[in-house]
């Protein structure tokens, strides 16, 4: 196992670098957006542009032949910047319409941004299961409601249902959502030629982006709060001073190590194995868990400015604790992990 | 040792019990229930004049002013059912703050002139005690008063002035000996009229996106020397008095276990493939620990507030406020991962109910309960150094 970098990773971390820095989020005062971040489509062409989009899928659909490694490279430079897109929820899309083999015109389009394209997967009122959805599909019609919906202006989205006992994945073109639901009441879908597995693949890319992206967002309120604890001064003298700060800090830091290396260990297995959902869940439930201590602590050890709008820590509080609940949440993958305990007498990470 | 409320005091709960869900109007409290920020100071008046009518407002304060007689089990008592029945408690900075200090320390003229209206919330106090470079080391606060004739001259600037917005009144920490031998020694506190020229106030937007603090800005502001509580440069003995007087509501034990009895609502709510969430072993189980651990807090402010000595600020109390913020972060913490991808959209709509919306600006803006009002980490400190006698 080899954990270093090559030439050209390190030149697609320091062009998406450089790229991030120019979509970051203001932080002056008064103009810091909220909440969940509304689509940005400059930055979604910038993404685009660069070949984000189609990082792990092939050439001859306008992909960059590259793998999950990349993309959680390159969407750990977006997590840093705070640049907070549907990244992770595009790449689940677009690899379920490479899976599918006939919508290369689309996925072409998603992958020049072009289209956006996103799964709706979630649905009101029901705990994450993309394989048991409520909504029904019947002889090319659906039948149910999707919430949230990531972005309201999609061009399209995918959606699970049920024919019978059967999940499938079905596109609805030109989807009307409104308060970030998408109700389907015999709504046109085509149904796409994607397997159970085609599914879970596409779901573990979008896990190992978004992971990717935690790790940035991670990465970077750990400096921020280092930086803190060096220039903050009370009682006279720098926060530093008082271990119960810097210990707890250099949890945080162990905290963060131990995820980087789940996080590419996770990007270098599925690269090989897409649908090894094992491997995605323990990445999920360890970048779960490290989000929530991080975020938390890089607040507390801040005081009353990490709480604060204009200030950037608390955004990658917001942003981590969104990730972790974004395709299945830590108790689903524990849950899902838990239930083949019995399956291995050890985790063996060569195997 | 005795497991049982005595008579007398099972009357008193159920007495409290009645008045809060009969006869405190249910829109008030549902709406503090959704945690609306629309309208919410409305709410808090409505509340507190209601229950300053019926005695209910200020009981810790000497009886002459409008307290009660009561056990300090009894305003326990109060405390919690006021919580479990979602009725907006009287303003801290009002009934747990400035009011006692006042009463303890002020004027027979600043009492007369203040309580009553501080009870009935005819006034609205907010507290400048914290700037930007003074937050646990309060005592470094650089806010100036200069005595001219028989007036202060206050400049200066306080931060995370909690509900500024709407405060009649500012209670604050200002300095008056600057050449005092140590600098909890220069310290006043002065009553200040929010309208008094040369007042900005300013405000902060929280993560969450809401505006609940403020900066307030002192320029040449001409405060009348009667307005000073006590004697000039004592400032910091009534700030200590103020902040470790009170021990009921310290750990809001009442509304904890409202949310958690709420979480296990929505947990049901929430379908699975098999069943509910509620079901799931491992969400039960988080809320079987939850249930634990406030079960123990809740005997422990029980255990606490039986030996209270009255108005002597005890270092126990930092137990209660460090556990009480914890367990209070842990539920809204769990009530988001109840949410689960609901909670990503922050805005409520047909489909989407607004706890689970609220859920993570809610989860959110709590992570500033284990930093103001002394953070854990100086509650942490109390405890090691004033408990344990453990001072490096
Ligand atoms: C939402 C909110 C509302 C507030 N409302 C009010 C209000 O109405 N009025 C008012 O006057 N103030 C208010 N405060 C201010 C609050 O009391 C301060 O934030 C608090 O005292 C901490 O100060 P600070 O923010 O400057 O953090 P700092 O004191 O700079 O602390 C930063 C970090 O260092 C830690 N730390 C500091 N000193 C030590 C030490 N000696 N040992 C170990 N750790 C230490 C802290 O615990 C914290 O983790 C409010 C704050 C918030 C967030």
């Amino acid at each position: 196992m080899d954990f270093t970098i090559d030439d050209e990773q390190r030149a697609l971390r320091d062009a998406v670098r450089d790229m991030a820095s120019r979509f970051a989020p203001p932080e002056e005062r008064d103009k810091v957006p909220t909440g969940p971040r509304a689509h940005d489509a400059k930055a979604w062409t910038a993404l685009a542009e660069m070949g984000l989009l189609g990082l792990p899928f092939a050439e001859d659909a306008g992909g960059m032949d590259a793998t999950a490694v990349e993309v959680v490279l390159a969407a750990a430079e977006l997590g840093k910047a705070r640049v907070q897109t549907a990244y992770g929820e595009a790449l689940v899309a677009a690899s379920l319409l490479a899976a599918a083999g006939d919508q290369k015109a689309l996925l072409e389009k998603v992958i020049d941004g072009s289209a956006l394209v996103l799964p709706a997967f979630a649905e009101p009122m029901r705990a994450w299961a993309p394989h048991d959805p409520s909504v029904t599909a019947s002889g090319g019609s659906l039948s149910g409601v999707k919430a949230p919906v990531p972005i309201a202006e999609v061009d399209a989205v995918l959606v699970t249902a049920c024919e019978g006992d059967q999940t499938g994945v079905y596109l609805v073109d030109s989807p009307q959502v409104s308060d970030g639901a998408l109700k389907l009441d015999g709504t046109a879908a085509t149904k796409l030629n994607v397997s159970a597995d085609d599914l879970d693949a596409a779901l573990n890319l979008g896990i190992v982006a978004l992971a990717g992206e935690a790790l940035g967002a991670m990465d970077a309120a750990l400096a921020m709060t280092v930086d803190y604890l060096k220039t903050r001064k009370q009682f006279g003298v720098p926060l530093m001073t008082f271990q119960t700060l810097t210990q707890r800090a250099a949890d945080m830091y162990v905290s963060v190590e131990l995820a980087r290396s789940t996080v590419l260990y996770g990007a270098m297995t599925l690269a090989e194995r897409p649908s090894d959902n094992a491997t995605a869940s323990r990445v999920k439930v360890l970048t779960g868990r490290t989000g929530r201590h991080v975020g938390q602590e890089a607040i507390q050890l801040h005081g009353g400015i990490g709480m604060t709008a204009e200030y950037a820590v608390g955004h990658y509080t917001t942003r981590l604790t969104a990730i972790e609940h974004t395709f299945g949440d830590t108790r689903y993958h524990l849950g899902q992990l838990a239930r083949d305990v019995s399956d291995h007498a050890e985790v063996d990470v060569f195997a | 040792m005795k497991r049982q409320l005595s008579d007398e005091d099972a009357a008193f709960r159920q007495r409290m019990r009645e008045f809060f869900t009969t006869q405190v109007p249910e829109d008030i409290r549902t709406r503090w229930a959704a945690g609306a920020e629309e309208g919410m100071d409305d709410l808090i008046r409505r509340s507190q004049q209601l229950l300053n009518a019926n005695g209910l407002a200020v009981p810790g304060w000497p009886k002459e002013w409008g307290g009660q007689d009561w056990s300090t089990l009894q305003r326990q008592i109060w405390h919690e059912e006021m919580q479990a029945a979602s009725v907006p408690p009287p303003l801290a900075f009002n009934a747990n703050m400035v009011g006692p200090v006042i009463a303890a320390f002020g004027s027979e003229e600043q009492k007369q002139r203040f309580l009553p209206a501080t009870a009935n919330l005819d006034i609205w106090w907010c507290q400048g005690f914290s700037e930007p470079d003074a937050g646990s080391d309060l005592a470094s606060l650089r806010t100036t008063a200069v005595r001219e004739g028989d007036e202060y001259v206050v400049n200066g600037q306080k931060t995370w002035t909690t509900l500024g917005q709407y405060a009649d009144w500012i209670f604050a920490l200002v300095r008056t000996d600057p050449k005092a031998p140590k600098k909890q020694m220069g310290i006043s506190f002065l009553l200040i009229d929010m309208l008094t020229p040369g007042i900005t106030v300013r405000p902060i937007q929280l993560i969450d996106g809401g505006h609940e603090v403020n900066e307030v800005f002192f320029e040449n502001v001409r405060v009348p020397a009667d307005q000073l509580v006590g004697e000039e440069n004592k400032g910091w003995d009534y700030a200590k008095f103020l902040l470790g007087n009170e021990r009921v509501g310290v750990a809001p034990v009442g509304s904890i276990k409202r949310k958690l009895a709420d979480a296990k609502t929505y947990a049901a709510s929430i379908a699975t493939p098999t069943g509910t969430l509620l079901d799931d072993p491992l969400l039960a189980a988080r809320i079987a620990e939850l249930e634990t651990e406030v079960m123990a807090l809740d005997l422990t402010v029980l255990r606490v507030a039986a030996n209270s000595k009255d108005g002597k600020p005890d270092p126990a109390s930092s137990i209660l406020k460090l556990r009480g913020s914890q367990l209070q972060q842990d539920v809204l913490e769990l009530i988001v991962d109840i949410a689960g991808p609901m909670g990503l959209q922050w805005a409520a709509g047909d489909e989407l109910p607004g706890w689970a919306t609220h859920s993570t600006p809610t989860y959110l803006n709590f992570r500033k309960a284990s930093i103001y009002g002394g953070s854990n980490e100086v509650q942490r400190q109390i405890i090691s150094g004033g408990i344990l006698g453990l001072k490096g």
